[in-house]
């Protein structure tokens, strides 16, 4: 056992650090106006310029074959940074790793490269109105039509969808329940979008409404009707590691710690509670970077990661509010708060981990 | 950066654990003091730590982490962390202390009492903040029992007519000892969520077992993540307690701006985390055993003391929890790695 850097992950930190010290932008418009998404998708290309989009990516599909623990060291330094959120997050962090590991080479060249530009921004499409934390309840379907299929239903709570290009998710093609689901890529022009704004005021997410509208077979990823099990191999690296890497709270945890450095000890101590809790979270991902890397799945474990992560980010943020009082809508607290909040629903909410950690890492009966 | 444990260190826990089962079960805590001592003290285990010219092995405290938490999952009794980790810090020079015919209590720093003290050969007794300490020979020792909440690790306050002052510093074996005992916390925890989790499966209300309703499985979940996230600070703490010492061999360890970060603040993080994970599956787990779980007969009364006893040790939660913050208003954010 030993928590030792390479040489080579040394030089990676330390390349990373000076690229994004001459070049992270003071801070964007947020991502859900119009001008704001722009201004994301630019910053995107540029991180893809120097190759620093998706790091962990093969080199051919524009990444460098980063390790595990490298991209976590590029993680480290983003957030530390203080550099924009990822506009490109479902796409490069979710539906990414599904093509990589069940979609065609000819899918994975005609997307990927684009994707890691920002050319395309794509828009999960999971939830449905009447199947949110019940996902095998969704009903939206994909028929069958010539060299394709034609989509209908609705989706909701599809983030960046207000502004995305293109959408990936779950369509009932058959059957009942998991079975008979297929995963679907779609472009959005033909699709009807209702953007939805959020607690900031902003469409973060959107109603999608499908009318038949047409993909050919080549946006099916790996088989009709196995959609079911493709989404939850990917949900589960969502929630275990890619989704919210460590690096996001341990930046956040240093400001927390700075902003806390003069108050009363008992707020001060809270602070520093969360400072080691985000250490931990960093500390246990090295762990399974390493377990993953020895050719181990994390499985149902990763529902942990998300209860620790998304809990610890709201309370970092809520002590933040409660140290700025009505100041803090002066500072980028404010907007981290309210993001904070969405942690413990999106990606599963937390009720539903735990019961998944009930009931299978612990075997607690259903 | 290969963080967990190497084949060699979970055979040793392994092996620990085996002859806890069988030589350490519930119903020798009612009936010995020193269960199992003598097999482990056969296996090698209290020459671990103990430098090999004095018999030892010269392992390093992470090489024993996993024996350790298993000593805290088998509750087993007796001034267990002082003998096998602080007496190898402190008094490697003692005669036969790696065969285990040597037992060692400590009074640590602001700490009330020496635990089984009247098991122990020698007492290792602080004084004051200075960091410096004395040896005392158990028959030149008084003690005097101090009331506690732990049947199996009975606190005594010492008092003295001849002592030896010891002549190496009490910090890095005061460190080691903490995170031996957070160690040892973290297997009580495991212990205690599997007993909860075993019985919440068997045991029927309403016509079916409690473990299948939510309000049980989301506070064991909590205890299970509780657990998962203290752990690898426990683990990190042995590491940096090592590459603190400058001589430790490993000159090339990655840390940022060239030097180790504050180790004492990562130790704390450590106690304090394994602390609060095992108080926390201690009040889980008599809740999920209901009335039963508050009697002296079952078993599990063992378990939910040592947590309290071990939470306390070496300093407890909200006192490593100030000194992180004390730690961290000084501006160093560094971390190890």
């Amino acid at each position: 056992m030993d928590l030792d850097f390479t040489r080579a992950e040394r030089d990676f930190r330390a390349e990373v650090r000076d690229w994004l010290a001459g070049h992270v932008p003071d801070r964007l418009p947020s991502m859900d106006t119009p001008e704001g998404f722009e201004a994301h998708r630019a910053w995107e290309a540029l991180l893809a310029s120097a190759r620093l989009s998706a790091v962990s990516w093969p080199e051919e599909y524009g990444g460098r074959g980063a390790s595990l623990v490298e991209w976590l060291i590029f993680e480290e330094e983003y957030w530390a940074a203080g550099a924009p959120g990822r506009v490109s997050q479902n796409g490069v962090f979710l539906l990414a790793p599904t093509l990589m590991a069940f979609g065609t080479e000819e899918q994975r060249r005609a997307w990927l490269p684009g994707m890691a530009r920002a050319d395309q921004v794509w828009a999960q499409a999971w939830s449905e109105p009447e199947a949110g934390s019940d996902l095998a309840a969704l009903t939206s379907r994909a028929e069958r039509a010539d060299g394709g299929w034609r989509l209908y239903g609705q989706k909701t709570w599809s983030s960046r969808a207000a502004y995305a290009s293109h959408g990936f998710g779950l369509f009932r093609t058959s059957g009942a329940r998991h079975k008979g689901l297929t995963y679907l890529m779609f472009p959005l022009e033909d699709v009807g979008v209702r953007p939805v704004a959020q607690l900031d005021g902003l469409p973060g997410f959107a109603e999608l409404f499908f009318d038949g509208v047409y993909v050919p077979d080549a946006m099916v990823i790996g088989e009709p009707g196995d959609g079911w099990r493709i989404a939850m191999a990917a949900t589960s690296s969502e929630r275990g590691l890619t989704l919210r890497s460590p690096g996001r709270f341990l930046a956040t945890a240093d400001r927390l710690v700075a902003l806390a450095r003069d108050a009363d000890p008992a707020l001060a101590d809270r602070a520093a509670r969360c400072w080691s809790d985000a250490e931990a979270y960093r500390l246990h991902t090295f762990h399974t970077a390493r377990r993953i890397a020895a050719g181990e799945s994390i499985g149902p474990a990763s529902s942990m990661g998300k209860v620790f992560w998304s809990e610890l980010d709201l309370r970092m943020h809520g002590l933040a509010m409660e140290l700025l009082g009505e100041r803090a809508g002066t500072t980028p607290w404010l907007d981290g708060f309210l993001f904070a909040l969405a942690g413990p629903i999106y990606a599963g909410t937390n009720e539903i981990q735990r019961t998944i950690i009930a009931e299978r890492v612990l075997g607690l009966p259903r | 950066m290969d963080f967990a444990f190497t084949p060699d260190q979970l055979a040793l826990a392994e092996t620990v654990r085996d002859v806890l089962t069988e030589h350490c079960p519930p119903k020798a805590l009612r009936a010995e003091r020193l269960p199992a001592w003598d097999r482990l003290a056969a296996v090698g285990f209290f020459g671990l730590l103990v430098p090999p010219e004095a018999d030892g092995l010269g392992l390093r405290l992470v090489d024993a982490l996993p024996a350790l938490e298993e000593t805290g999952r088998a509750c087993l009794p007796g001034p267990v962390v002082e003998t096998a980790v602080v007496a190898p810090y402190l008094l490697p020079w003692v005669p036969k202390l790696a065969s285990g015919a040597v037992r060692v209590s400590v009074v640590p720093p602001g700490g009330a009492g020496a635990p089984d003290a009247d098991l122990a050969d020698l007492i290792v007794v602080s004084r004051g903040s200075d960091g410096g300490a004395v040896v005392v020979g158990r028959e030149a020792a008084r003690l005097r029992p101090l009331p506690g909440p732990d049947p199996c690790r009975r606190l005594s306050e010492v008092s003295y007519t001849d002592a030896t002052p010891l002549d190496r510093p009490l910090g890095p074996a005061l460190r080691a000892a903490t995170v031996a005992t957070a160690a040892q916390l973290i297997g009580v925890a495991r212990r205690l969520l599997e007993v909860s989790v075993s019985y919440a499966r068997v045991r029927r209300q309403f016509g079916a077992p409690i473990g299948s309703f939510q309000a049980v499985k989301h506070r064991l979940a909590d205890v299970a993540v509780g657990i998962a996230f203290a752990a690898p600070l426990v683990h990190r703490a042995a590491l940096a307690v090592e590459a603190a010492v400058p001589d430790a061999g490993v000159p090339d360890r990655g840390v940022p701006d060239g030097g180790v970060p504050d180790v004492d603040r990562d130790v704390s993080a450590a106690k304090a985390a394994a602390g609060e994970a095992a108080d926390l599956a201690a009040r889980a787990a008599l809740q999920t055993h209901g009335a039963i779980g508050y009697t002296e007969e079952l078993d599990l009364r063992f378990w939910l003391a040592r947590a309290w006893s071990l939470s306390a040790a070496y300093g407890g939660a909200a006192e490593h929890r100030a000194r992180i913050r004390e730690a961290l208003a000084g501006g160093d954010l560094r971390r190890y790695p």
